[in-house]
């Protein structure tokens, strides 16, 4: 039973949800009407919708092409960040020498932006003959600190007497993160696919600079292409918009309960 | 689903989660969107050309215009038959605007038609309508 009604913090709560959602709602409402933005006065209901702005979109790009680019790009970096980012939480989670400088170090390269480190990042993926390829583009983003730091707080909830059983039972350390660890962090797995598969999906910078063929291109460098191709786009460059942001949409409704949790854990246990 | 994992089977539990079903619907939708537009996606555009009293005009000249990136540009013609009917059989795109023309009678308004994939089959609703300039 609560002291005071919890109606007026609800009622608060959805009027900031709406308020939330009208930029998403004017894009999806402009996507299906051409309307101009700048249209004064701005009609709330969409007038005449219609979905062809989608279809245009569809055909004047290689749509398809760089959706299946985007795809494989995010789905190695969804992958890689999993496995590497739980390797390195759960080495953080064990004791060993410098492991306070280790931690310092993680922190601290958090605080490099990705532009100062792309001469470095082009040179070692060229060297590495993986430009103009999938796992070029999806290399630099392979692992993430905050990543790690959401496993290792995940890692370090599991009780010690959890793993020194295993331990006794004569499980490996590779086994340990897989069959014990790994079926306890749910939520820690939850966020780091949807992170990365966030970041995967809307990186341009990097993906500019290691595509050469228009064939290699992702979804962001076809807006760039989009745009340098069309003049009167409101209507289709808002579709497309909505096209490129409905998977991580999906992706992140299917998978919010466990999002949600995984990041509440990383920002009280790391 | 059971509010009980462990009574559930393990092939259960793999299939039957949000996961696995939102994925499995869109795909099927796509693949029997596919299959639609497989079905009717020959090219096919026909329709009516009337005169401004609504009586069908033979012999009128049909043009197809589709769009070449910015502009429309003319991609073929036909000729309606004795009941005023005209079928164009080779348009491959999504976007395309018509217009019929007969000398002596007049020339319809550019119409343009908008198609949910390239080559979709239409029949026009609305007749092309013959207005003389005078």
């Amino acid at each position: 039973m609560h002291r005071y009604p919890r109606w007026p913090i609800h009622l608060a709560l959805i009027g900031v949800s709406f308020l939330m959602l009208i930029p998403f709602y004017w894009v999806l409402k402009t996507s299906v009407t051409g309307e101009n933005i700048f249209a004064y006065p701005p009609s709330i209901l969409p007038k005449s919708p219609h979905p062809f702005y989608y279809v245009d979109v569809w055909y004047y790009i290689p749509f398809a092409r760089y959706f299946l680019n985007s795809i494989i790009v995010s789905l190695l970096t969804v992958a890689a960040n999993v496995v590497f980012n739980a390797m390195a939480g759960y080495a953080l989670t064990r004791d060993f020498p410098a492991k306070s400088f280790v931690l310092l170090l993680f922190l601290s390269c958090m605080m490099v932006p990705f532009q100062a480190t792309i001469i470095p990042a082009y040179l070692i993926t060229g060297r590495l003959g993986l430009l103009d390829s999938y796992l070029g583009l999806a290399l630099p983003q392979f692992s993430t600190i905050v990543c790690i730091f959401v496993f290792k707080a995940s890692f370090d909830a599991v009780p010690r007497s959890l793993i020194d059983a295993a331990r006794i039972d004569g499980l490996s350390e590779w086994r340990i993160i897989w069959q014990i660890m790994m079926p306890l962090a749910k939520g820690a797995i939850a966020t780091n696919v949807i992170l990365a598969f966030i970041w995967s999906w809307n990186n341009f910078l990097w993906p500019l600079i290691v595509t050469r063929s228009a064939d290699m291109q992702t979804l962001p460098l076809g807006l760039a292409r989009f745009l340098s191709y069309q003049e009167d786009t409101t209507g289709a460059l808002y579709a497309f918009c909505i096209m490129v942001l409905a998977p991580g949409i999906v992706l992140f409704l299917l998978a919010q309960n466990e999002f949600i949790r995984g990041l509440a854990s990383g920002a009280t246990k790391g | 689903m059971s509010a009980n994992p462990v009574e559930d089977p393990f092939w259960r539990r793999l299939v039957l989660n949000r996961f696995v079903l939102v994925p499995a619907l869109l795909a099927v939708a796509i693949a029997l969107w596919n299959v639609y537009v497989a079905a009717h996606d020959h090219g096919i555009v026909a329709g009516r050309v009337v005169d401004g009293a609504g009586r069908p005009v033979p012999d009128a000249a049909v043009v197809l215009w589709v769009l070449n990136f910015t502009t429309y540009v003319e991609k073929t013609r036909a000729t309606t038959d004795s009941a005023g009917r005209f079928v164009i059989t080779n348009n491959d795109s999504h976007n395309i605007r018509l217009a019929a023309e007969k000398p002596g009678v007049g020339r319809s308004a550019r119409v343009p038609v908008r198609l949910y994939f390239r080559a979709q089959d239409i029949e026009l609703r609305e007749p092309l309508i013959l207005l003389s300039a005078s």
